[in-house]
């Protein structure tokens, strides 16, 4: 390692989105000695090929990783029904008998659009 | 009752992980075999996508037309990519060993890092340009697209990225030898002579059958590591089933008269390289690895002031 | 559009067009030299998208010319002459010393600066130029400020943070600047035909040119506190007239070394 050019090479971390209305995503690492050079080298680096919306780029010792250890407590158990739709299911038949179709995911996300009709 | 894991418990473990399909991340505990062995492998991977750009950049300003210059200069950059890429990956590894980015430069030039034997040959034609982008990039393919599922997440994500940039390699390099091949007289022998020169280098690339041929091979712990999954001969010999016929239907002779598809072997026949040359040339005793890597360091040292300059601020804020 | 049937308005556009294309392809070929060899590989792949976008443009201005019926545009590229080049000088000259195979000592502050001020003369024209009197080159225009947008980008951050820098690259940039600026005055040129394609509309005249580049660089330096002299001059050669150096000579046996071998191949 060189002491005067090692302040040179930063590791940034770059996020993108694809559009607009995209969420930011992860694309991957480069080295840069600052956060205004890291920016100006993000897109040709890793989406030269791709639409670009915007660019975050970020100092990679800013990130808190998680350790193997710590990624022991992320798994959950497969019982909690009654925060999904599945433990729900049952209301489809109960609805039948007054007539009314059940408002599931799929028309909930389809009242969205309603207005252009 | 907590109770730290011994280095053998946290190995079983390990190589449970790796063998049901899990992926092991920069940061994971990882056995020192293991690491080793991906620095070895990523960081001469990545060097050579760096000096690989050397000799098709000879080419670059040189291109016949627009789009050939356009092209060209795209498929360098990614070269110049993937090296970025590669280099990433291994800087994580061996950032745990107090090393960086200008560590495996200085392996390179003091000849501790290796690159890939088909970057020491000469590329005296635009015929040769087009035959690296064609068939190197078309061995690399098969060699990289093996490793897409490597136990090691980081190296398979950046695989992933330059599988889909090969893919444009590939063609880049199709177009311009099928431009030459139903091209004039003179053009059809530029690729014919290409071939000639870079028949041996390919062969080679995959690297030795077994050990034997040069005294060692990674093959067995990068397989027993799930980092690849063939053998340098299987992966040559797909290089063949995917190559020979596209080489020959477009009127190319290769340069080795014994080389036959043998149907009850179920296997190609070819006349092996020297691998003893190959041995040299790895030594960077090619015919133009000092002039490459003179062009590789001339370049590090004649900007080293821009780092520097950089580096001040930085280290201040 | 009927303006191209007066041999003056096409005289100029031609004039005009032969401009802007040299101009962006002997400077995209210069940067193509680097590639490999710049300060650090994120900044290769970086400054290689630029060299691809710049002589892209080229290929648009060359394809303007191609349906003016100037010839196909790699015939345009590559087989003209040297004295027949429209190109400014600077852009012309070497990275640095040694050749991108031998030895080379390119110069990075150089580059820098070089692209810094290239990219702020060609935004001035382009602005102009989005108002053109010849539409396709208005609509040519628009698509290529697009891209420069990144260009000036780039080249801010890099000739700021040297500047910034202070110590051996201040000096270095400073270097530079007198060398970029010894021969700055031809960039600015539109040569012979200036008056003629002001007053048919193509572009702003000179003067207004030179104008709105001085406007938009003062600030760049007042921000760094260094004086902005805009004192610019064209010693190496008047490249509009077709004077060019002994360099564009050798990039050009370079640049058309394979096309030269036969020209009516196709490649």
């Amino acid at each position: 390692m060189n002491s005067k050019t090692a302040g040179f090479f930063q590791e940034y971390e770059v996020f993108s989105k694809r559009t607009a209305a995209s969420p930011m995503q992860y694309q991957f690492s480069l080295l840069a000695p600052n956060e205004e050079m890291a920016l100006i080298l993000a897109q040709e680096n890793f989406m030269r090929r791709e639409p670009v919306a915007d660019i975050w780029v970020m100092k990679q010792s800013a990130i808190k990783k998680m350790t193997p250890d710590e990624r022991q407590s992320l798994p959950r158990l497969d019982n909690k029904d009654y925060r999904n739709t599945k433990g729900y299911g049952y209301l489809k038949k109960k609805w039948r008998k007054y007539e009314q179709e059940m408002l599931d995911e799929k028309e909930i996300f389809s009242w969205g659009g309603e207005s252009k009709k | 009752m907590i109770r730290l894991e011994t280095d053998e418990e946290k190995h079983i473990n390990f190589m449970e992980r790796i063998y049901a399909g899990e992926k092991i991340e920069a940061d994971d505990w990882m056995p020192d075999e293991y690491r080793n062995v991906l620095i070895k492998l990523i960081s001469m991977h990545g060097i050579s996508e760096i000096m690989g750009a050397l000799p098709e950049k000879e080419w670059v300003p040189k291109a016949p037309t627009l789009k050939r210059k356009l092209g060209i200069m795209a498929k360098v950059q990614d070269e110049m990519g993937h090296g970025q890429l590669l280099l990433r990956v291994t800087e994580d590894l061996i950032k745990p060993l107090g090393k960086t980015r200008e560590d495996i430069m200085e392996d390179l030039f003091n000849g501790k890092l290796k690159f890939h034997n088909v970057f020491h040959m000469e590329a005296p034609t635009w015929g040769d340009a087009g035959l690296i982008g064609w068939l190197i990039d078309g061995a690399a393919i098969i060699t990289q697209t093996n490793m897409l599922n490597a136990s090691y997440g980081p190296y398979a994500r950046a695989l992933k990225r330059i599988c889909a940039e090969e893919v444009f390699h590939a063609q880049h390099g199709e177009a311009i030898i099928l431009a030459l091949a139903e091209g004039t007289d003179e053009q059809k022998r530029m690729v014919q002579q290409a071939v000639e020169r870079w028949w041996e280098p390919l062969l080679m690339f995959f690297g030795p059958g077994d050990a034997k041929a040069v005294g060692t091979s990674k093959q067995d712990i990068t397989a027993k590591y799930r980092i690849r999954s063939k053998s340098n001969e299987e992966l040559r010999q797909d290089f063949f089933t995917k190559y020979v016929p596209r080489i020959l239907s477009i009127g190319l002779t290769i340069p080795d008269p014994s080389m036959h598809y043998d149907q009850e072997q179920e296997k190609w026949i070819y006349q092996q390289p020297d691998w003893e040359k190959f041995k040299e040339i790895v030594r960077n005793k090619g015919p133009k690895s000092q002039e490459r890597l003179r062009l590789r360091k001339l370049s590090y040292e004649n900007n080293e002031w821009v780092r520097e300059a950089l580096a001040r601020p930085n280290d201040a804020r | 559009m009927t303006e191209l049937t007066e041999p003056l308005f096409k005289k100029a556009v031609v004039e005009l067009l032969y401009q802007l294309a040299d101009d962006d392809f002997i400077l995209a070929y210069r940067g193509s030299e680097w590639l490999g060899l710049a300060p650090h590989i994120e900044e290769d792949v970086a400054f290689s998208s630029i060299n691809q976008d710049t002589m892209g443009h080229a290929a648009m201005y060359y394809g303007l010319l191609e349906q003016l019926g100037e010839g196909d545009m790699d015939t345009l590229s590559h087989a003209r002459g040297i004295s027949e080049r429209k190109n400014a000088v600077l852009l012309e000259l070497p990275n640095g010393s040694g050749h991108y195979l031998k030895e080379p000592r390119y110069d990075w502050a150089f580059t820098v600066v070089r692209h810094f001020y290239y990219s702020h003369a060609k935004k001035v024209k382009l602005e102009s130029l989005k108002h053109s009197s010849y539409e396709p080159l208005a609509h040519a225009a628009v698509k290529i400020s697009m891209e420069l947008y990144y260009h000036l980008m780039h080249w801010t951050v890099w000739f700021n943070q040297l500047m910034n820098a202070g110590g051996e690259a201040k000096r270095k940039m400073l270097e530079a600047i007198s060398r970029v600026e010894q021969d700055f005055l031809d960039v600015c040129s539109l040569g012979p035909l200036s008056a003629e394609m002001a007053s048919l509309k193509l572009i702003d005249g000179d003067d207004a040119l030179m104008q709105a580049f001085h406007e938009n660089m003062k600030p760049v330096f007042d921000a760094l506190f260094i004086p902005y002299k805009g004192e610019f001059q064209q010693h190496s050669g008047k490249g509009r007239y077709g004077e060019h150096t002994q360099e564009l000579h050798q990039a050009l046996a370079t640049l058309t070394e394979v096309y030269r071998t036969d020209p009516a191949a196709a490649w």
